[in-house]
């Protein structure tokens, strides 16, 4: 492909999408480059007729591919069909889309929690499809899995070579905050904002012990650019810290009070659900690619989405 | 739901399809029932506006669910993408319009070739997602795969007992016996035929030695009905003859020469892929159910099968 890119980002108003955004404004940006950044004010992506209006509207060269139907633990429990479907034909559209107009690259966006649930640890890229995923989550995991079954069969038929990344679980500013259905940092820290403003205690849901892998979405949005400039496989690539900085859900509750300031009493709601107890991913791909990649320390970039919440109350999604 | 069923066949003139119409009028249907067969000439499937015309159209109660972008070993190995993508849609179509028109039941049409490549034998129902299906079909494998994500998400949201049956190597009259694309029986029926004609060998492709258990059309119909109207469990049934009476290529090639009474001489091309080796399914869950259903024997089977395409050659799918 000649020239410079003409990159379409979809689900471009997310916690990943405006991530982006920053990183190309700050610096990332190559020149002629041009980057769109879509929400679904400008296509609905579960409809054929207008994703291809918003292609033909754009015309890329390069696909990000973010737009989702996404919820936490919650809400996928009650609506495991709608994540089914809405997802996979959000995934076919753009995906089908993108090959007939003739998209150079399609980077889309999978998750360390639609991998198998029964499992040894730690997984890695090899793993996705070698088990069911876990019950809560089953409809939402497999049509993000079909991404990479869509990727292999196009790669075989055409020759494209369209890949997916796999983050860990992802937190920043721009997030959905809402509390029943968001995921656990979002929610962590809309709640402990509530808290401190009703000098109430924070009820965190669940017992605190499971562990996770969490990614700034800065550092993730860096590795984005990366992987859709430099990364050349179809077979997907995992994004996230190593093992080694794996948290449980108390850690992060910790780190929550500590960037709000919070002083009140902490309750841990043990008839909640926990979820998937581990799901402890390998970077060693990443860093066989990628040795020196520094990820924002972990205070530092909660305290800097704390701030940003506080900051940006009224707007924030919730 | 009171009186009688309103049943809506889709891929109603394929090789199931057709047996079920049989049996139907030999006996299985019920005082006012209705039995509509459809086939690619009365709706698209793959198009969601021709499903929602043809439902409307007829305004089922029961869905028997039969239709497919289908193909033997080597079409699918040249063409996962449409076979990932075009089955999805289909399967989307009818299961989401058979919601949308308040269908009280849904059997659709998996198979053992979906099951994981990798496993242990006998395969039985709930094995279906324990690993990546064969490469060879993959596109196939998960499309069908996604049925029973489908039936369990729509259970788990809306409580409707949609279904799906597992049969092994079907055959029988009505089938696609292209010899380029279709199934190892069917196939050999023709070849057969042409070699006894043409005064020929009978080249067999692959070594003979692929174990297969083969069930006849006329009673997966019946056993079709059977669930239509008694099975209750959303998770899926495999319709099978028993373990022991699982056979080689060479078993087949065998009762498919006596069926002909062809004398000549057969060549098995080594050459040729054979596919999986082994796909041995229990029908442990059918015979806790029906403990006394009677296959018809093979060769007589296989005879019949014979006997139609002789008396039909010219206007056979070919």
């Amino acid at each position: 492909m000649d020239g410079p890119m003409r990159v379409l980002v979809t689900g471009g108003s997310g916690l990943v999408g405006r991530a982006i955004e920053q990183v190309v404004k700050e610096g990332e940006r190559r020149e002629g480059e041009e980057w769109i950044f879509l929400s679904s004010k400008d296509a609905n992506l579960m409809s054929a007729e207008e994703t291809r209006s918003v292609f033909q509207k754009h015309r890329p060269t390069h696909v990000i591919h973010l737009a989702a139907m996404v919820g936490g633990l919650y809400k996928n429990m009650r609506q495991n069909l709608d994540f089914w479907r809405n997802n996979v034909f959000v995934n076919d559209n753009v995906l089908q889309t993108a090959h007939e107009f003739g998209v150079v690259k399609v980077v889309s966006c999978l998750s360390t929690c639609i991998f198998p649930d029964k499992t040894a640890y730690p997984i890695d890229e090899t793993m996705i499809h070698n088990g069911p995923p876990h019950e809560s989550n089953f409809g939402y995991a497999y049509a993000k899995r079909m991404i990479d079954v869509h990727n292999r069969s196009c790669f075989e038929k055409y020759g494209r070579r369209y890949t997916a990344v796999i983050p860990t679980n992802v937190f920043g500013p721009h997030d959905n905050f809402n509390i029943e259905d968001g995921h656990v940092l979002p929610g962590l820290i809309h709640k402990t904002y509530m808290a401190k403003k009703e000098g109430k205690a924070l009820q965190v849901w669940g017992s605190g012990r499971p562990l996770r892998q969490f990614i700034y979405s800065l550092d993730l949005a860096r590795l984005f650019l990366w992987v859709l400039r430099d990364y050349d496989e179809v077979e997907p690539i995992i994004l996230s810290v190593g093992e080694e900085d794996e948290l449980s859900i108390k850690d992060a509750a910790n780190a929550v009070v500590e960037g709000m300031g919070f002083k009140g009493d902490v309750i841990y709601d043990t008839s909640k659900a926990d979820g998937q107890f581990k799901k402890t991913a390998s970077n060693a791909k990443l860093r066989k690619y990628l040795p020196d990649f520094k990820f924002t320390p972990f205070k530092a970039a909660m305290k800097e989405t704390c701030d940003w919440f506080v900051a940006n109350y009224d707007i924030a999604r919730k | 739901m009171d009186g009688p069923m309103r049943v809506l066949v889709t891929g109603g003139s394929g090789l199931v399809g057709r047996a079920i119409e049989r049996v139907v009028k030999e006996g299985e249907r019920r005082e006012g029932e209705e039995w509509i067969f459809l086939s690619s000439k009365d709706a698209n499937l793959v198009s969601a506006e021709e499903t929602r015309s043809v439902f409307q159209k007829h305004r089922p109660t029961h869905v028997i669910h039969l239709a497919a972008m289908v193909g033997g070993l080597y079409r699918n190995m040249r063409q996962n993408l449409d076979f990932w993508r075009d089955n999805v849609h289909i399967n989307d179509n009818v299961l989401y319009m058979s919601q949308e028109f308040g269908v009280v039941k849904v059997v659709s049409c998996l198979s053992t070739c979906v099951f994981p490549d990798k496993t242990t034998y006998p395969i039985d129902e709930t094995m279906m997602h324990n690993g990546a299906p064969h490469e060879s079909n993959y596109g196939y494998a998960y499309a069908k795969r996604m049925i029973d994500v489908h039936n369990r998400a729509c259970f788990q949201q809306y409580g409707l007992r949609y279904t799906a049956v597992i049969p092994t190597n079907i055959f029988g009259p009505h089938d696609n016996y292209n010899i380029e694309d279709c199934h190892v029986m069917p196939g050999l029926v023709h070849k057969t035929y042409l070699a006894k004609k043409e005064g020929k060998p009978l080249e067999v492709w692959g070594s003979g030695r692929a174990l297969r258990q083969f069930i006849y059309s006329v009673d997966l119909a019946r056993l079709f009905v059977w669930v239509l109207r008694e099975y209750d469990e959303v998770e899926p049934i495999i319709a099978s003859v028993g373990e022991e009476d699982e056979l080689t290529i060479k078993d087949a090639v065998d009762a498919v020469v006596e069926g002909f009474g062809f004398k000549g001489e057969v060549i098995y091309d080594t050459s040729k892929s054979d596919g999986q080796i082994k796909k041995t399914a229990s029908n442990a869950k059918l015979r806790k159910y029906l403990p006394d259903f009677k296959f018809t024997p093979f060769k007589a089977a296989v005879k019949e099968t014979c006997d139609w395409l002789a008396a039909n050659y010219d206007i056979i799918r070919k």
